[in-house]
């Protein structure tokens, strides 16, 4: 039996990892239970040195600190001060005259929308209750088709989560260890291509079913000739100056994405207040909320280091590395294989859960097997979006649910998600394929972030000297581990505990 | 058990005004941040102890508000096997979840981090970068943060209690009134209705 632990300890844990979190406690506790059950197992069986326990509060300390987390708090509060501003609605206004004439105009307008949305924004509830409360009736009186016009706008809805500035693609830099600018310059093609994407669907649909998407008759034009150029022009400077302000300023290296996320959060203040649509209740709530969402987002991630903490003490990494470098087809099998195991997860996951607790086992394999991990992230953030649209649970569906009217039924809903989530596959494929699209924004090299790179490798310092049989341990670390102050000490309990 | 609900709602109170004063450390968080990269741009004024009370107020909020999120209901969970129970089998999990799973982890590590802060404070610590702030503050927040959340993990659980024995209201109950998606989509609508 204790034979059977100690060498099945790996699974062991995440197995108990899977029915914790099943429970339906709060996952970031569940976490880091495992972490410490385990750990005081472990120390029992003597698997991991009994001084393991004195690494917790550094694992803390490792979070507050960490510059790249801080940026959660302020794209949130910007998302939610812009939200109530008005900028959706006057952009799904404006746009939808200026594209109406045209077949299927209403739906170019959504996605054009959309996407300009989740360059400021980055609310997929947002974004998808604006859409749903101002273009649906719109498209539904003119006679679109009702699972098109669903389907147009939970997909463009979330647009936000692979389009710069996204919080998924923080994370994602932050679990992988490159840096959030990186991130944000490879994510932005793939970003483009799957908006054309949803586009090209539209196109097909206006010219194989016309009837789906008619175009918009005049009388339902109140605008037209200058004075719609006029409105169109004004309603695009606030989202474009904010896109300066924040995408701009990172890139063209003048602020952190960290400060850009501030600057965009005092932009979209200063804006709601010259639009008079900034009450002290509106603030209280967008800090409350941002508080909040702070809160449990940084708390997965503590549930996460805690867990961690353990399960690389008893070598779980390379119990992982093992399942996943073994895979036929080298590079492509793991990619393919990753992602298929990412889209089933995230039926059940969200996103912060899958980033926290899924990426970081995946990504040290990636790098091993020479992928590049900027590509890697941006892949899995594509993947990811596809949560907010998996029929029953997608977010976005039910979200659109929520503000869509009682003619439109939940299964319209359901089926009209249903051509976009193929979309996004194909885009994955499409990813995998064309990798140029996500390194062609980056410099030659890309420049790894060595403070990012000590924090994502610290874990893999633990267990050198033990290698299990028939666990194909490489002896060697990699370089930046071995400047991780972190891995001197756990080596030397390892030690400690050996003797 | 009259006495434990007494306690339980002063608990309560304590974090909610915790959590009520906490959120106003994201405005300024907000305006120091995009402060400091607006001065370095245009005057190439800059410090460090800037850059580092921004994730002192960062932790200040995540961990002194791990309590308040908790009260509130708001820590994520996976809720696929969960939410197939009665009211009755949730609070059931909740309580054998807060015995076995937030309390011993959340004692571990305030019990783990109050050492680290008084070598803190003994050799007063300072930050690594030139111009930084002293350490202990941070320090002094993980176990004081955690505390919180040990405190308020027991009020949840005389809740809980509570509500099993049917002498309080189910303390999962989200308070009356639209949720922030709901004001989101009565807002659009009443500017609707103005145009």
């Amino acid at each position: 039996m204790t034979e059977f632990l100690i060498n099945n300890m790996a699974p062991i844990i995440f197995a108990f990892m899977v029915i914790f979190m099943l429970v339906g406690f709060p996952v970031a506790f569940a976490l880091a239970a495992n972490g410490v059950v385990f750990g005081l197992i472990g120390i029992e069986l003597g698997l991991i040195g009994p001084q393991i326990f004195q690494a917790l509060p550094d694992r803390v300390f490792g979070v507050m600190s960490n510059d790249t987390l801080l940026a959660i708090p302020f794209f949130t509060f910007m998302g939610l001060i812009l939200e109530r501003s008005g900028m959706a609605e006057d952009l799904l206004d404006t746009i939808g005259q200026l594209f109406g004439p045209l077949r299927g105009g209403l739906a170019f307008a959504v996605i054009f929308v959309g996407a300009l949305l989740a360059a400021t924004t980055g609310v997929v509830a947002a974004s998808v209750i604006s859409m749903g409360l101002i273009s649906l009736p719109i498209m539904l009186r003119y006679g679109y088709d009702k699972r098109l016009a669903s389907g147009v706008i939970a997909a463009s809805g979330t647009l936000a989560q692979i389009i710069p500035p996204s919080l998924v693609l923080i994370i994602m830099a932050d679990q992988l260890g490159r840096s959030v600018g990186d991130m944000y310059k490879g994510a932005f093609i793939p970003g483009f291509v799957l908006t054309g994407l949803y586009v090209g669907y539209v196109v097909l649909i206006t010219l194989f079913k016309p009837s789906h998407a008619p175009a918009l008759p005049p009388e339902a034009r109140s605008l037209r000739g200058a004075k719609l150029a006029l409105r169109v022009l004004t309603t695009l400077v606030p989202p474009l100056f904010l896109i300066f302000l924040v995408l701009g300023t990172i890139f063209l290296g003048i602020a952190t994405p960290t400060e850009g996320g501030a600057m965009g959060a005092t932009g979209a203040l200063i804006m709601a207040i010259m639009r008079k649509r900034l009450s002290w209740s509106l603030l209280k709530q967008a800090m409350e909320t941002t508080a909040k969402l702070t809160t449990f987002v940084v708390f997965i991630l503590v549930g996460a280091r805690v867990f961690s903490l353990t399960f690389y003490g008893v070598d779980g990494h390379r119990w992982v590395e093992h399942l996943l470098t073994d895979l036929p087809g080298g590079e492509i099998g793991f990619l393919i294989v990753t992602n298929i195991l990412i889209f089933f997860l995230a039926f059940f996951l969200d996103f912060f859960e899958l980033s926290f607790i899924v990426v970081p086992l995946l990504g040290p394999v990636a790098d091993k097997l020479g992928i590049d991990l900027i590509w890697f992230g941006v892949l899995l953030a594509v993947n990811m979006q596809t949560s907010f649209m998996h029929p029953p649970f997608g977010f976005a569906l039910f979200y659109l649910r929520s503000v869509a009217p009682a003619s439109i039924k939940t299964t319209d809903i359901y089926w009209g998600a249903i051509p976009f989530v193929c979309i996004q596959i194909i885009m994955v494929g499409l990813v995998i394929m064309f990798p140029q699209m996500v390194t062609f924004g980056l410099d030659e090299d890309v420049k790894v972030d060595l403070d990012k790179v000590i924090i994502e490798m610290q874990d893999s310092g633990y267990g050198v000297p033990e290698t299990p049989p028939g666990i194909s341990g490489t002896p060697e670390e990699n370089a930046p581990a071995e400047e991780d102050p972190n891995k001197a000490i756990m080596d030397s309990m390892k030690q400690d505990a050996a003797k | 058990m009259n006495a434990l609900l007494k306690l339980s709602g002063l608990i309560d109170a304590l974090t909610e005004r915790v959590g009520k004063s906490l959120i106003w450390l994201v405005l300024i968080m907000t305006i120091i941040s995009a402060g400091n990269a607006v001065m370095r741009y245009t005057i190439h004024y800059s410090s460090n102890a800037f850059l580092e009370i921004q994730w002192y107020l960062f932790s200040a909020i995540f961990l002194l508000g791990a309590g308040y999120t908790l009260k509130k209901n708001e820590h994520v969970r996976i809720d696929l096997v969960a939410g197939k129970f009665s009211k009755r089998g949730q609070t059931w999990i909740d309580i054998f979840g807060i015995i076995f799973f937030l309390m011993p982890m959340a004692i571990a590590i305030m019990y783990l981090s109050w050492p680290v802060f008084m070598l803190a404070i003994e050799t007063n610590e300072q930050s690594n970068n030139a111009g930084g702030l002293t350490v202990w503050p941070a320090r002094l927040m993980v176990p004081v943060g955690f505390f919180l959340l040990v405190l308020q993990g027991l009020s949840e659980l005389i809740k809980r209690v509570g509500f099993l024995k049917g002498l309080c209201p189910d303390p999962t109950e989200k308070p009356k009134g639209p949720t922030a998606e709901e004001e989101l989509a009565l807002a659009i609508k009443a500017q609707k209705g103005e145009l």
